[in-house]
C-alpha cells in the first residue's frame, strides 16, 4: 500500500516542494525514514508513532518505509511531522490525498498539531509552485491566509485531519479576514514634536527618509541622537503590501509573527546592542543561517548606537548588504540569501568620553585617543553613509520651553510626496540610483556641477563620495518639488558631509 | 642648563641670524587658538623672526605650519631623539621644516622614545634657545606654562595671547597676563617686545592688521552672526536668522567653499584667513 502527501522545506526564503511517500509492505515491524533528513526530521518518527496511536488510529505493524523526495535536498525542522503522519494514514486507508495540496505542521505526542516557524514563507512559496490548498497548524492559519489564492485548512489535531481526508467530517477552510482589514496601522511611538531644537538633525532625518539615505549622527551623550533615530520610522510611509509581506516572511522564519495580526504596516526599527556578533547582525547559526538584525530591519531602520564600540569585523560585514540590499550567507547546511534593504542610522560620540567640542563640559581624552576613535569610524563604512551631521546638546531653556518644531505627520507628508516623485521618475529611491542612471536622470546645471567639483577638489572626495553628495542633492530637490537640481540643493547636500571636515 | 653644544640636530643649525620667538600652547586648542598661532607665526616669519616650537599637536604644529607659510625658518625643539618624530603624524611636517632651512633639535640622545618626564626638560631648553615666548591658549597646568616659567627664570620675554573668557584654554594665558606677561594681539606686539621694531617692521606688516578680523560681514547676514571663536551650529544660526535650516546649511557650505567660514566638528566659525584650509 502506497500513499503520498506533499510538503516543503525552506532554505532561507527559498521553498522547495517535498513529496512524502509512505509504503506499507509485508515484513518485520520497522519504521524506516529515508531521504536526507536532518536530525530534527528523524526525530519525527517517534512523534509520528505516538501521535498516530494517541489519536486513536492504528499504527501499521508491518514494514513501513517513509521516503522524503527529492532525496538530494536536505530537510530540516519539524514541519514534516504532519505530512508524514498523513501519508501513513492514507497508505493504510489506501487513499491518495486531494491534488495540489500541501501539509505543514509539527505533531505533539497526543496528536495535536503545533505551530511551526516560516508558515508564511512556505505558503507563498507553495503558491508560486502551483499549490492551491494547504493544511497548516490552526495557530498559523491567519499567517498562511495572507497569501492570495490559497485555500487554508486549519489543523487542530491529526484525527480531524485524517477524518477530513477520508471524508468522515470536513474541516471548514480558514476564512481570511483580508489583509486590508488592519490597514490603519498604529501611530509611531515617537513623534518629532518631542524633539526640541535640533533643526539640523531633523532636516537630515527628513532627507534620509525621503531618499532612503543612510545617516550618521555625531554628538555628545544626551544630545538626543537616539531620540532622533527613533523618530525615523514615524516619518517613513507605511509599508506597501508587497513590502509588508517581505517583512513578515523574515519574522515568520524566526517564529516572531504575532498570531492574530501577522501583517504589520509600521516599518521595522531594530537597535542591536554594540556587543552584537557578526552572526547576530548579518545572520548566521549552524546548519542553515538564520536571518540577522539587518534582515529584520528590511524595509525599515537599523539603528547602531555607539558605532565605534561595535567590533570592526562586524561593521565590515555590513558593507555588502549596504551596497546590494541583500545578504548571502553560507553555512554547513548550504547558502541562503536574505533581503536586507534598510536605512542605517548610526550614532557616535565625537570621542571616547563623548564631550569633545562641547561648549560647556571639557573633554578628557588624549588627542591620540580621539584620533584612534575617529579612525575606527572612518574608511569604507563611513564612505557608504550619505548624511553625516553633528548633533549638539540642546540648552536647558530650550528643553523646558514648549516644543516649537513640527510633528511627524507633516514631515511624513513631504517624505511621501518626495518618494512618489522618485518612484515615478526612476522606479527606485535616490539612494539606490546607480551612477550611470544618476547622470542620465539627475543632470546637473553648470553652476551646480561647478560647486560640486570645487568641493570634491578641495576636500579630496572619492568618486563614491561625489556620487553620494549628488544623490542627496537629488533628494533635496525632490523635497523641494524641483525638476532640476539647483545650486542650493548641492550646497545643502555638501552641508551634510561632516566627514569631509578636517578634524 | 643645556649648552647649545650638547644638542643633537637635524637640518641647518645654528639657524640664520635673527630674533627667535617660541610659540607654544595647548595640544588641543580651539579653532581660534590654532588660527592665531598660525597667523602669528606666518607674520613673524615674514618679519624675519625664527619661530621656535615643540612639534607637538595643536598650537605647536600650527606655529610651525604658519612659519612655513610665511616663508620663514622654523626650529622644532623635540622631547625625543631627533631621529624619531613624535607624534608620528608630524613626520611630513618635520621634513618640511628641515627642507625649508629650519632644524630639528633635541637635548636627548638619538633613539630616545617619548617619555612624559622628558618634556618639561625640553620646555626649558626651548625657553633657553629663544628670545621670547608667546603662549597661545594654555589650560591650567599646561606644559606651555612650564616654558613660560622657564623663560622668566632665564630672563626672556614672556607674552600671551588673550582668549575667550568662557574657554578653559584661556585660564593659563590670562593668568600670565595678570602676572605681567605682555599681551599679544598681533605680530607687531611681539616685535615691539623684542625691541627690534624699527628695522623689521617696515614692510611686511604695514599697514598694521589686527588678528581676529575676518572678511567683512557683507550683505549675506550669516557672517555677521558667526563668531570667530565659538562654533555655532547651522541650527542655531537658522534660529537667529529665522530661516529654514536647509537654506542656512546651503549658504554656509557656499561660504565654506569660498573659505570665509570654517566648519569644525561642532559647528561653524568665521575663518580668520581667506583661502581654504590646508588639508
Amino acid at each position: 500500500m502506497l500513499a503520498a502527501a506533499d510538503s516543503c522545506t525552506l532554505a532561507g526564503l527559498d521553498v522547495r516542494s517535498v513529496e512524502v511517500q509512505a509504503d506499507i509492505a509485508h515484513g518485520q515491524t520497522k519504521f524506516l525514514l529515508v531521504g536526507l533528513a536532518a536530525t530534527s526530521v528523524k526525530e519525527a518518527r517517534e512523534r509520528v508513532r505516538s501521535a498516530i496511536k494517541n489519536s486513536g488510529l492504528e499504527f501499521p505493524g508491518q514494514r513501513l518505509t517513509v521516503n522524503l523526495a527529492p532525496a538530494e535536498v536536505r530537510k530540516e525542522g519539524s514541519r514534516l511531522d504532519l505530512p508524514i503522519a498523513v501519508s501513513i494514514a492514507l497508505a493504510r486507508a489506501g487513499k491518495m490525498p486531494p491534488p495540489n495540496t500541501a501539509f505543514l505542521g509539527e505533531l505533539a505526542l497526543d496528536g495535536g498539531v503545533r505551530h511551526v516557524d516560516g508558515v508564511l514563507v512556505a505558503a507563498l512559496g507553495l503558491r508560486r509552485l502551483g499549490y492551491e490548498r494547504i493544511f497548516v497548524p490552526a495557530a498559523d492559519a491567519t499567517e498562511a491566509a495572507l497569501v492570495d489564492g490559497l485555500v487554508v485548512t486549519p489543523c487542530e489535531n491529526l484525527r480531524a485531519v485524517v477524518n477530513h481526508l477520508l471524508g468522515v467530517e470536513a474541516i471548514e477552510p480558514h476564512v481570511s479576514t483580508g489583509a486590508a482589514a488592519d490597514l490603519e496601522g498604529e501611530p509611531s511611538e515617537h513623534d518629532l514634536v518631542e524633539v526640541h531644537g535640533q533643526e539640523e538633525g531633523r532636516r537630515a532625518l527628513e532627507v534620509a527618509a525621503a531618499g532612503g539615505h543612510h545617516l550618521l549622527l555625531s554628538g555628545p551623550p544626551g544630545a538626543g541622537k537616539t531620540m532622533l533615530a527613533r523618530c525615523l520610522p514615524g516619518i517613513l510611509p507605511p509599508l506597501e503590501l508587497e513590502e509588508a509581506l517581505e517583512v513578515a516572511q523574515v519574522r515568520s522564519l524566526l517564529g516572531e509573527l504575532p498570531g492574530r495580526h501577522p501583517l504589520a504596516w509600521a516599518r521595522p526599527f531594530r537597535a542591536p546592542h554594540h556587543g552584537v556578533s557578526a552572526a547576530g547582525l548579518i545572520g548566521g547559526g549552524s546548519g542553515l543561517a538564520q536571518p540577522g538584525e539587518i534582515s529584520r530591519s528590511h524595509h525599515g531602520v537599523l539603528f547602531l548606537d555607539e558605532l565605534a564600540e561595535f567590533q570592526a569585523p562586524v561593521l565590515q560585514a555590513l558593507r555588502q548588504p549596504l551596497e546590494t540590499g541583500r545578504v548571502s550567507i553560507t553555512r554547513s547546511g548550504g547558502s541562503v540569501t536574505y533581503p536586507a534593504r534598510f536605512t542605517l542610522v548610526a550614532a557616535t560620540n565625537p570621542c571616547p568620553c563623548g564631550w569633545a567640542g562641547d561648549p560647556v563640559r571639557s573633554c578628557r581624552c588624549t588627542p591620540g585617543a580621539i584620533a584612534t576613535y575617529q579612525r575606527r569610524l572612518s574608511g569604507p563604512l563611513l564612505d557608504r553613509i550619505d548624511l553625516k551631521v553633528g548633533v549638539r546638546r540642546v540648552k536647558l531653556e530650550t528643553l523646558a520651553s514648549e516644543p516649537t518644531g513640527e510633528g511627524s505627520a507633516p514631515v511624513r507628508e513631504r517624505v511621501i510626496a518626495a518618494r512618489a516623485r522618485q518612484l515615478a521618475r526612476q522606479g527606485c529611491l535616490n539612494a539606490q540610483l546607480k551612477p550611470s542612471r544618476l547622470r542620465q536622470l539627475a543632470g546637473l546645471e553648470t553652476a551646480s556641477r561647478r560647486v560640486l567639483e570645487r568641493w570634491a577638489e578641495q576636500r579630496g572626495l572619492t568618486a563614491r563620495g561625489f556620487h553620494r553628495a549628488w544623490r542627496v542633492a537629488r533628494t533635496s530637490a525632490d523635497l523641494d518639488g524641483a525638476e532640476q537640481i539647483g545650486e542650493r540643493h548641492i550646497l545643502e547636500a555638501l552641508g551634510f558631509r561632516l566627514q569631509d571636515v578636517a578634524a | 642648563m643645556i649648552e647649545p653644544a650638547d644638542l643633537r640636530t637635524r637640518g641647518r643649525w645654528p639657524p640664520p641670524e635673527g630674533p627667535r620667538v617660541a610659540i607654544v600652547g595647548s595640544r588641543r586648542p580651539s579653532p581660534y587658538g590654532e588660527a592665531v598661532a598660525e597667523q602669528l607665526a606666518a607674520d613673524l616669519a615674514r618679519a624675519g623672526v625664527i619661530v621656535v616650537s615643540g612639534l607637538a599637536l595643536g598650537i605647536d604644529a600650527a606655529a610651525h605650519r604658519g612659519a612655513l607659510v610665511g616663508g620663514g625658518v622654523t626650529v622644532a625643539v623635540m622631547g625625543t631623539g631627533v631621529d624619531m618624530v613624535y607624534p608620528a603624524a608630524h613626520g611630513k611636517l618635520a621634513e618640511e621644516i628641515v627642507a625649508a632651512g629650519g632644524a630639528l633639535v633635541s637635548q636627548f640622545p638619538d633613539g630616545t622614545a617619548p617619555r612624559r618626564h622628558n618634556f618639561p626638560a625640553r620646555n626649558w631648553t626651548m625657553a633657553a634657545l629663544c628670545d621670547a615666548v608667546v603662549v597661545v591658549e594654555a589650560a591650567e597646568g599646561s606644559g606651555a606654562l612650564i616654558t613660560a616659567e622657564a623663560a622668566l627664570e632665564l630672563h626672556k620675554e614672556v607674552l600671551a595671547v588673550p582668549g575667550s573668557v568662557f574657554s578653559p584654554l584661556s585660564v593659563g594665558t590670562h593668568q600670565l597676563i595678570r602676572d605681567g606677561a605682555g599681551l599679544v594681539q598681533n605680530a607687531r606686539d611681539v616685535l615691539a617686545a623684542l625691541g627690534a621694531t624699527q628695522e623689521v617692521l617696515d614692510d611686511p606688516l604695514a599697514p598694521p592688521r589686527a588678528l581676529g578680523f575676518g572678511p567683512s560681514p557683507g550683505p549675506d547676514g550669516i557672517l555677521a552672526h558667526l563668531s570667530d571663536v565659538l562654533p555655532l551650529s547651522a541650527a542655531e544660526i537658522a534660529r537667529k536668522l529665522q530661516l529654514p535650516v536647509a537654506e542656512v546649511l546651503g549658504r554656509l557650505t557656499s561660504l565654506e567653499l569660498d573659505g570665509a567660514v570654517r566648519r569644525h566638528h561642532d559647528g561653524y566659525v568665521r575663518a580668520l584667513r581667506s583661502g581654504p584650509r590646508r588639508a
